[in-house]
């Protein structure tokens, strides 16, 4: 990506312990990003931009309440055929101050208790 | 190993143009280089996995991924670094987690957290769960569902390993070559400099959008301009092939500040006494790659000759993947040779040698 569409890139994410950022489209990529760095630093990866529609998807709500991530996804659904890729649930939850690893983990726990599954590899619905 | 001097730079760099133009060529014929590249060089050389004194206790250890696996780097009861690949000999599962060396585990045993078998650092199987054992008394079982299993070869798949000073390096090959052969006599002049003495200060990981190997050869050139180091005057610089791998030295008259390019994908920069930084250029496809940094420094974190050596050292390589981008662009719109950087010959060797690798 050239320094001009990193500028326009939809999706930005970085690492603050290493002063490095990737830039992107696709919102899975950031997460792909984010597992090759965590598995040689151990560092966590955070969204410094997001789609706007992601920003309204968790934000506007006429009773303001606070979504759960299952929310979140049930909230996105509607906009993915095949399941949520789980960058976009993990780009909405940086919203609410949840790194990548944050998100993953609990993504991880609610698919264990039931709540979460994967229609295809790193996509999700609610049940 | 043949000493690399000035005439042949100069019978190289006549043709490097042609020659780097077809081996491009012959790179965008190969659909994916990685996929050849992972048995014609990640499964044949050496590859730098990391440092011993991050794993300076026995059962300490870290994962480090080489091509397609993923190894286990653990230092054994005999005090001997081993490496073994990360899959359990029951089922072939992943053992132990992603473990970088920044942040080693521990334990005097390895253990699969599927079925629970268990490895000592040697990579022997030393036991298994009880029930298994019971498991073959008990009639209503059908006979796949017992393990039928043997402590002699059940053992973790050991990988080879050695070490420049403190410096690890694997190779998963069967029957490789000594590893003093692959690196030449940048051996010697680390091993002058007691790299044991440093400690692990800080690792900087980014990613390029380029293929390694373009990442590589920008690199590379910096190795060429060693002068650029604080405090250097002057510096030689030995290209040292034979005809597969090759290391390219740059060391100032007094041995103290070195840069090594080993192949095929690390480098090792010394700053006189105070500190070094090692930086892996590891693939992650075709078109993009992982630079690991790590900095190691003599007396703690903190002098400025160390934070100067760090900033230098980070300079020279944000320059050079500002080079190795613009290569990847001209590349796209044919015009190479335009691009080609100050040591068109050590970019044409690397090309070349990768190539033949592949063939
Ligand atoms: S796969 Fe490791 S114990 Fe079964
Ligand atoms: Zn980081």
């Amino acid at each position: 990506m050239s320094t001009q569409q990193q500028q326009h890139s939809t999706y930005a994410a970085s690492c603050p312990d290493c002063d490095v950022d990737l830039h992107s489209e696709d919102p899975n990529e950031i997460v792909e990003f984010y597992r090759r760095h965590s598995s040689v630093t151990g560092h966590d990866v955070e969204f410094t931009r997001i789609g706007p529609d992601l920003v309204d998807a968790v934000t506007e709500d006429d009773l303001k309440e606070v979504y759960t991530l299952k929310d979140v996804v049930t909230q996105l659904e509607a906009e993915y055929e095949n399941g949520v890729p789980i960058g976009a649930v993990a780009a909405a939850m940086s919203e609410q101050g949840l790194s990548i690893g944050e998100t993953l983990e609990k993504i991880h726990e609610i698919r264990m208790g039931g709540g979460l599954y994967e229609p295809q590899d790193d996509h999700l619905r609610a049940f | 190993m043949t000493q690399w001097d000035d005439s042949q730079a100069a019978a190289v760099s006549e043709n490097v143009t042609d020659e780097s133009s077809t081996s491009s060529a012959n790179q965008l014929a190969d659909p994916d280089p990685f996929e050849t590249e992972k048995e014609t060089v990640f499964g044949r050389d050496w590859i730098y996995a990391g440092h011993a004194n991050s794993i300076a206790e026995p059962g300490q250890f870290f994962t480090r991924t080489v091509g397609d696996r993923q190894l286990i780097v653990v230092r054994g009861h005999d005090g001997e670094s081993k490496a073994f690949d990360n899959v359990c000999a029951h089922r072939g599962s992943k053992m132990v987690e992603d473990t970088p060396m920044t942040d080693p585990g521990g334990g005097n045993r390895i253990q699969c957290p599927y079925h629970l078998w268990t490895y000592d650092l040697d990579g022997e199987l030393r036991s298994t769960p009880k029930s298994f054992e019971d498991a073959s008394l008990n009639p209503d079982l059908e006979n796949e569902d017992v393990q039928e299993f043997d402590c002699e070869t059940n053992g973790l798949n050991d990988v080879h390993i050695d070490s420049v000073g403190p410096l690890l390096f694997v190779n998963l090959s069967d029957d490789p070559p000594a590893l003093s052969e692959q690196v030449g006599p940048m051996a010697d002049r680390l091993e002058s400099l007691s790299l044991e003495a440093a400690d692990h200060e800080r690792r900087v990981v980014e990613e390029v959008e380029c293929n390694w190997k373009t990442v590589a050869g920008s690199l590379l050139d910096a190795v060429d301009r060693q002068d650029r180091l604080p405090g250097v005057e002057s510096a030689e610089t030995d290209l040292e092939t034979d005809d597969h791998c090759w290391s390219l030295s740059s060391t100032d008259d007094d041995g103290r500040a070195q840069i090594h390019y080993c192949w095929p994908n690390v480098t090792i920069e010394v700053d006189g006494d105070d500190g070094y930084a090692t930086c892996i250029i590891d693939p992650v496809d075709a078109g993009r790659c992982q630079l690991i940094v790590d900095y190691y420094a003599r007396d703690g974190d903190g002098t400025e000759a160390e934070r100067e050596f760090v900033r230098t050292s980070r300079q020279r390589r944000a320059e050079a993947i500002e080079l190795a981008e613009r290569r990847r662009d001209a590349d796209g719109a044919s015009t190479l040779e335009r691009t080609l950087g100050p040591n068109e010959h050590t970019v044409h060797d690397l090309h070349g040698l990768a190539q033949e690798s592949n063939s």
